[in-house]
């Protein structure tokens, strides 16, 4: 079998995620539109997942999530155990029971990230007992998910133009 | 089912969950190896992009005439020259600054730092910095710039420290005004953190606080010194539930997009906790 393209879509997934954690966390870099700015990496991990088999889409889950841990507290947690779950249940599902479309790739995004950022927020706000987070929840959260989503659309093509264009034939 | 979690995959999902976890485990006991090696990894890229917008570009004139390419060459040089020339006065404004805090604070020991990365978040605008226990960085040191107090490191590892802000409510600094002395603590509040302003809380009911009123670390836990400055009060308001008041307080230091800052690795004082008839237990 013909690996070669296989390792440089791989190769090309991996420098994805690398740079959006770059977009992410250099300072002053990506503008604050209404008081959020999107998570890149949770799409991206999310849309690759998608169109991979389970394995690989576990481990760019791994990486997705490890990135975006790291960004928030400098120690593997949360994102890291959830995208790992997350991406290869996917991917399974995708592959036997859904149709790789525009329009389901960003209905999942959507809805996986509405949850997940979600349920970070119950945890790390509510739970934790910091005031005001309502407060921070409107002016913060819901701008960020909303961005995040958004951002999940143009990933879905470049992961899509990436998977196409790489394949073994 | 059993066919499920016998299937190759699941058996390497649940591997790297386990992996995960004890990862995950090691790191919130406080064995720092974890991230020491990520942001080993990741600094040198971190510097590179942060430092991003002030890179000069360079072209290449390889059409023009020799005439043409000889004056090119010679104003690229100047413009070299001038970058040069810019960097060397921004780092002599900055070493300027601290210089004069070393000067003013003959007990304080500082390390210079740049600011490598923002939190993916920004949740409260903590940041990460480019120095960490190989420069002598400990856990709880006061960050601050020529401004006053910006925020502490709250975690560190060998070459990279993260700064929790005085915007964040997870800082608690003891502090009074340098006029009336009213003592109290400093520490973040939603409401006020994307104005780049903190919150001065537990003073008590009959504090005279008015509006400019400058507030400074009371030094009374040994984290802070005394005098660091904090910002000045901008208001003074009520909580809605318990109707105490507090005092908003803007930070002299645009906190958001600050870019170099100095730890406090050592003040006289450290780690002495004073007693004081109006003490609040915090710092």
């Amino acid at each position: 079998m013909n690996t070669r393209y296989t390792a440089v879509r791989y190769t090309a997934y991996a420098l994805e995620l690398l740079l959006l954690f770059v977009l992410q966390s250099t300072p002053r870099l990506l503008p604050e539109i209404l008081g959020g700015k999107p998570l890149l990496l949770l799409p991206a991990a999310l849309t690759i997942a998608f169109l991979e088999d389970s394995i690989p889409a576990m481990f760019f889950g791994l990486a997705g999530g490890v990135l975006l841990d790291f960004g928030y507290s400098d120690n593997v947690g949360y994102y890291a155990f959830l995208l790992t779950i997350i991406c290869f249940v996917l991917s399974l599902i995708f592959r036997d029971y859904m149709v790789v479309s525009f329009l389901n790739a960003t209905a999942f995004t959507a809805a996986i990230t509405s949850v997940l950022m979600c349920v970070y927020f119950l945890f790390f706000f509510i739970f934790a007992g910091r005031e005001n987070s309502l407060i921070y929840f409107v002016q913060h959260y819901i701008s960020r998910i909303i961005f995040t989503i958004l951002c999940g659309m143009p990933l879905y093509l470049l992961n899509k133009f990436i998977y196409r264009n790489l394949r073994d034939v | 089912m059993k066919e499920f979690f016998s299937d190759k995959s699941v058996k390497i999902l649940a591997a790297t969950l386990a992996v995960i976890i004890v990862v995950a485990i090691l790191g919130a006991t406080g064995n720092p190896w974890v991230s020491s090696a990520f942001n080993f990894l990741t600094k040198g890229l971190s510097q590179v992009t942060a430092a991003a917008s002030d890179a000069a570009s360079n072209k290449t004139y390889d059409e023009l005439k020799e005439e043409n390419e000889r004056l090119k060459k010679e104003a690229a040089d100047l413009r070299a020259q001038l970058v040069d020339y810019y960097d060397l006065k921004d780092e002599n404004a900055r070493l300027w600054k601290y210089y004069q805090i070393k000067k003013a604070h003959t007990d304080y020991e500082l390390m210079p730092a740049s600011v490598i990365r923002r939190d993916t978040s920004e949740e409260f605008y903590s940041f990460t910095i480019d120095v960490g226990t190989a420069s002598g960085i400990e856990e709880q040191d006061p960050v601050i710039t020529a401004n006053g107090l910006i925020g502490f490191v709250s975690s560190v590892n060998a070459a990279s420290a993260k700064v929790t802000t005085i915007l964040s409510p997870d800082l608690k600094a003891g502090a009074l005004s340098k006029r009336t002395k009213d003592t109290g603590v400093v520490s973040g509040n939603v409401l006020y953190t994307d104005k780049n302003m903190t919150a001065l809380t537990k003073i008590d009911a009959n504090a005279t606080l008015k509006k400019g009123d400058i507030i400074v670390t009371s030094g009374i836990g040994g984290v802070y010194p005394a005098d660091l400055i904090i910002g000045e009060v901008e208001s003074i308001e009520y909580d809605e539930y318990d109707a105490t008041k507090y005092a908003v307080v803007r930070s002299y230091e645009d906190i958001k997009s600050v870019t170099d800052v100095v730890v406090l690795t050592d003040f006289k004082n450290k780690g002495e906790v004073r007693i004081s008839k109006k003490s609040t237990g915090a710092d």
